[in-house]
Order: structure tokens, then C-alpha cells, then sequence
């Protein structure tokens, strides 16, 4: 496995404000990347450094081993369409399908295509005109027929319905898995994606809070549930991402259980329920809050 | 049949700048068909006016007098400042778009620079052929004066196609150099600079009305000629497009 991305103690300031705040992690090749926090928490700002877009404050950053900045020959394998993307005013998107190959020595053009018909983009209208979700379907669009090595999406379906967001999901798996390639997924939508992630990152408040593999994710967590003294006793010392309780019955989420754990609690007559990938996040989010309060 | 996505390498220098003025030309409605539509407008009207003087007029010493007032026609000025507004438009949509594209900004730059000296080229070349046609046909056998007017020199074609092009130049980068102060600093930016650029110009003026110094400045437009000052508005045409080049280079895609 070779790392794609790498960073080290990166930092961006937008004057007092550190939008990212000396972090450091990697993304392998070839796989599919979430990019996961809440708005606001520096995921955009993240994908505009790593696209050479913006300038870092200090640390180190390496995309196909080199600094993007300026750097023709990082950046010409590099897709990225923000959400907020602005088009030329006066473009309609077939200017959009016109010009890309020009940029995109991948792009496949009949991919292109099926996708404009998937998405039911209307190629002669302008821009401006279009709806919140038709604009969302041309970068999704250009960031799929594009099949840059490196493809950022940042929150890829503002106003897309949930037919065309299932499309999304659908094509990328498709054409991911023919034309493997390293793809950083940045969302709210986190239940959605969980199972096309093969990698999470989350981050808050500027620092990744989570760099950890989908699956070994995926059985962190448990929720425990039982009356209150059961739960409490079984609990302990453990970690509590997130409790909640009604008289006497409580529900608490702690970090990872062994196997014979999870025998234990049934035993005391628990009930042991999976965590999804974005109450995960929720309840760690929420407990970093509170720690740095 | 899975392929992996190899990585390239990137497309050569020139092939990179040229991409980017064919992003600039992808469209080419604000900056070839509209400007060139306005101008077909005025034009259309003048010929109006220019029939309806003709009409009304007897005497020929008062045709002479009016050939004589139309050779200072403005119509075509608007072209002129219109270059400023394309260039601002051009930079302005397409710099967040492209950087979108994986374009570095040294490509991008450049590649704009090079559309605008594509669109002078191309826009001296045509108002020189209406003004040869103009000269052919005695004024469009009106009289008219639009593209022959004094201010492009009465030297033929050869020394209007210059001033044109030198005209068309330094609106363009002008354009451009204020563009790219919108795309980096935004509005606070552009306001600062037309405040500073207006306390420049009045301390300017100050300066050469207290020294006596408007007599330099006279002497050094007649020195040089009217063809000669427009040689030297190249020398504000290159600052402004090396000082775009300095200020895109640090600018950021905002929203």
C-alpha cells in the first residue's frame, strides 16, 4: 500500500481561527475515503489544501508525494468539485461536458453521458437556472467521468433526491470497482455512505478526531441496554460515549467489547445493540465538545 | 477488466495555457458575439442618423460641416471600455472554475493573457477592415465616420490597426489587473485600490498644477506623438498584467 495523501502537523488560519489545526494523517491508494464532521468543522477547508487551492499556515503536506501548490503535475490527477463550485455565469452545462476532457486525460465521455441521463441534467440550460440539485448532479457528474486518480466530492449532493443520491452511490461503486482509484467522500450524511467506506476520517473543530478503517469502526461501539443498576454495574469504569435513560431503564454506548464481554452482558440479562456509523460519530463529536468546553 | 487509474504526466506547458483559453472561448457569448452584436447595434443607429442628416441637409458647405464634426464620432469608444468588463467577467467566473479543474494559477494566468491578446488581435483586425471599408465607400456613401474616427490616427490603416490593438491591450489587462484584485481581496480589495487610485490621481494633479508641471506632461504626449503615446501605453499595459500575474498567484477560490 502506498500513501497518496500525506500530512503532518497542518494548520490553516483564517486570521484568530484555526480551520485545521496541526493534523496529520494519510490516505492509501486506491481506496474510498469518508471525510466525515459537522459543518463547519474544517472538512472543505481540509480538501482546498490538499487541492493546492488554499495556502497552509504551516506543516507539511504531500499528495503524490509532493507539495500541490502550483504543481501542475499533481494537481492535472487531481478532481475536485466543491459543493459551492461556481460555474462561468454565462455557461449551460454542456460548456461543462465540453470542456473537461480538456482537463481530464481520464475522462470518459460515454460515462459522462449515461450519467446525464441518469441524472436527467438539462445540458442546454443555463446554469444559473438550474436547480440546487441539477447543479449538484454536474459535479457529481464531472467527478465520476472525470476519474482523476485522486477525486475529492465535498458534500456532492446538496438538493439531490434520494433516486439521484442512490445513483450516485451506485455508479461510483460500478465504476470504482473497474477503474479502482482513491476517492475522499466529505458528507453529513454519514448512515448513507457507511457502507461504501472503506476509510474514516472525522474531523471537528480542526483536529481529526477519528482516523480509523470502516470495519474496525463498524464494532466499536456498543449500546447497552438493561435497568439502570444492571447497566451501571456492567458499565463500570468504561469509556460512555452517550447515555440515556427512562425510570429505570437505561441505555448507555461504550467503546469495545471482547467477546466474552458481550457473553458476560447477555448473561446479566442486557441487551446489546449495534451502533451505526453516525450515532458513532454524534456520540464522539458530542464528547469532544464537551471535553474541550 | 479492471484498469486502474494510472497517474499522467501533465500535458506540456503549451498545451496547459491553451486548454485554458479554450475554457475562455468555450462560451464565446460574452466575449465575442455580445460585444461585437452592441457594436453592430450603435453602428446600425448611426447609419440611421448619419441618412437622416444627409436627408436634411442642401448645401454642401454644411455637409463639409458636418463631415467635419462627425470625424470626432465616439461611437465606437464603447468597444473600448466594454474590453474592461469582459476582462472582468472572463477572470472573475472561470479563475474558481478552472482552479476546480486541477489548473495551477501560472497556467491560468497565463492562458487568460493569452486569450486577451487573442481577443485584441481579433478585435483590431475587424474594427481595421470596417474602417478601410468605411474610407472605400465614402463613409458607408453617407458620409459616416465610426471607425476612421481622429483619435485612430490619419495615417491609413496600418497606424489605426496599431492604436487599436494597443487600445484593446490596455483595457484588456487593465481588466484583468482589477479582476484579479476582486478574486483575491474581494470588495473590500477593489474599494481600497479605487480609494488609493483616487487619492493618487488628486495628488497627482496637485503636484503638476503647483510645479507648473502640466507643461512637462504636455510636452512629453507632443514629443512623443499621438502614435508614440499610444507605444508608450504599452509600458502601463505590461505593469498591469505582470502585477495581476503577482496577485493571482497568492488568490484563493472563496465563495
Amino acid at each position: 500500500m502506498t500513501a497518496i495523501v500525506e500530512v503532518s502537523g497542518l494548520t490553516k488560519r483564517f486570521g484568530s481561527l484555526a480551520a485545521v489545526n496541526d493534523i496529520s494523517f494519510s490516505i492509501e491508494e486506491n481506496r474510498i475515503c469518508g471525510l466525515l464532521g459537522r459543518n463547519g468543522a474544517g472538512k472543505t477547508t481540509l480538501m482546498q489544501l490538499l487541492t493546492g487551492q488554499d495556502f497552509a499556515t504551516h506543516g507539511d503536506l504531500r499528495v503524490f508525494g509532493m507539495s500541490p501548490v502550483e504543481n501542475a503535475s499533481v494537481l492535472h490527477n487531481i478532481s475536485f468539485i466543491k459543493e459551492s463550485q461556481r460555474y462561468p455565469d454565462d455557461f449551460r452545462a454542456r460548456h461543462v461536458m465540453k470542456s473537461a476532457p480538456w482537463f481530464f486525460r481520464n475522462w470518459d465521455s460515454d460515462l459522462a453521458e449515461r450519467l446525464v441521463d441518469d441524472f436527467r441534467l438539462p445540458l442546454d440550460r443555463k446554469i444559473k437556472k438550474l436547480s440546487r440539485g441539477q447543479l449538484s448532479s454536474i459535479g457529481v457528474i464531472v467527478g465520476l467521468a472525470s476519474r482523476a486518480p485522486l477525486t475529492f466530492f465535498d458534500e456532492p449532493y446538496l438538493g439531490l433526491d434520494a433516486v439521484a443520491r442512490q445513483i450516485f452511490y451506485d455508479r461510483l461503486l460500478e465504476d470504482y470497482s473497474e477503474h479502482p482509484r482513491t476517492i475522499v467522500l466529505s458528507t453529513h450524511l454519514i448512515d448513507e455512505v457507511a457502507n461504501l467506506l472503506e476509510h474514516v476520517l472525522v474531523i471537528d473543530d480542526g483536529r481529526i478526531i477519528i482516523d480509523e478503517e470502516a470495519e474496525t469502526l463498524r464494532g466499536s461501539a456498543t449500546t447497552v441496554v438493561g435497568t439502570r443498576a444492571a447497566v451501571d454495574s456492567f458499565v463500570g469504569s468504561r469509556t460512555v460515549l452517550h447515555r440515556d435513560g427512562i425510570g429505570g431503564l437505561a441505555s448507555v454506548t461504550v467503546t469495545g467489547l471482547s467477546a466474552q464481554e458481550r457473553v458476560d452482558a447477555a448473561a446479566s440479562g442486557l441487551e446489546l445493540a449495534p451502533v451505526s456509523l453516525q450515532q458513532l460519530i454524534i456520540h464522539t463529536t458530542n464528547t469532544t465538545d464537551r471535553e474541550f468546553a | 477488466m479492471s484498469t486502474t487509474t494510472t497517474a499522467h504526466a501533465p500535458a506540456t506547458a503549451l498545451q496547459r495555457v491553451v486548454n485554458v483559453m479554450r475554457l475562455h472561448f468555450a462560451n464565446p457569448w460574452t466575449t465575442i458575439i455580445l460585444p461585437w452584436m452592441i457594436l453592430g447595434v450603435i453602428f446600425a443607429a448611426n447609419v440611421a442618423l448619419w441618412w437622416l442628416i444627409l436627408t436634411n441637409l442642401d448645401s454642401s458647405a454644411d455637409r463639409s460641416d458636418v463631415a467635419d464634426g462627425l470625424q470626432y464620432s465616439g461611437a465606437s469608444m464603447f468597444i473600448f471600455f466594454y474590453m474592461t468588463v469582459v476582462a472582468v467577467q472572463a477572470i472573475s467566473v472561470t479563475f474558481p472554475f478552472a482552479l476546480g479543474y486541477g489548473v495551477t494559477r501560472r497556467d491560468y494566468y497565463l492562458g487568460s493573457a493569452l486569450t486577451f491578446v487573442v481577443l485584441a488581435a481579433m478585435y483590431s483586425a475587424g474594427m481595421t477592415v470596417l474602417s478601410v471599408i468605411e474610407e472605400a465607400t465614402g463613409g458607408w456613401g453617407l458620409g459616416g465616420r465610426m471607425f476612421t474616427a481622429v483619435y485612430f490616427g490619419d495615417g491609413g490603416w496600418p497606424e489605426r490597426l496599431f492604436v487599436f490593438f494597443t487600445a484593446f491591450l490596455f483595457f484588456l489587462f487593465v481588466g484583468a489587473a482589477i479582476a484579479t484584485i476582486w478574486v483575491r481581496w474581494k470588495a473590500m480589495g477593489l474599494t481600497a485600490f479605487f480609494v488609493i487610485l483616487g487619492l493618487i490621481v488628486i495628488v497627482a494633479f496637485a503636484v503638476l498644477t503647483f510645479t507648473s508641471g502640466w507643461a512637462v506632461v504636455g510636452d512629453f504626449f507632443a514629443g512623443a506623438g499621438w502614435l508614440g503615446s499610444f507605444a508608450w501605453s504599452l509600458v502601463v499595459t505590461a505593469a498591469a498584467g505582470i502585477t495581476g500575474f503577482f496577485i493571482l498567484r497568492r488568490a484563493t477560490p472563496r465563495t
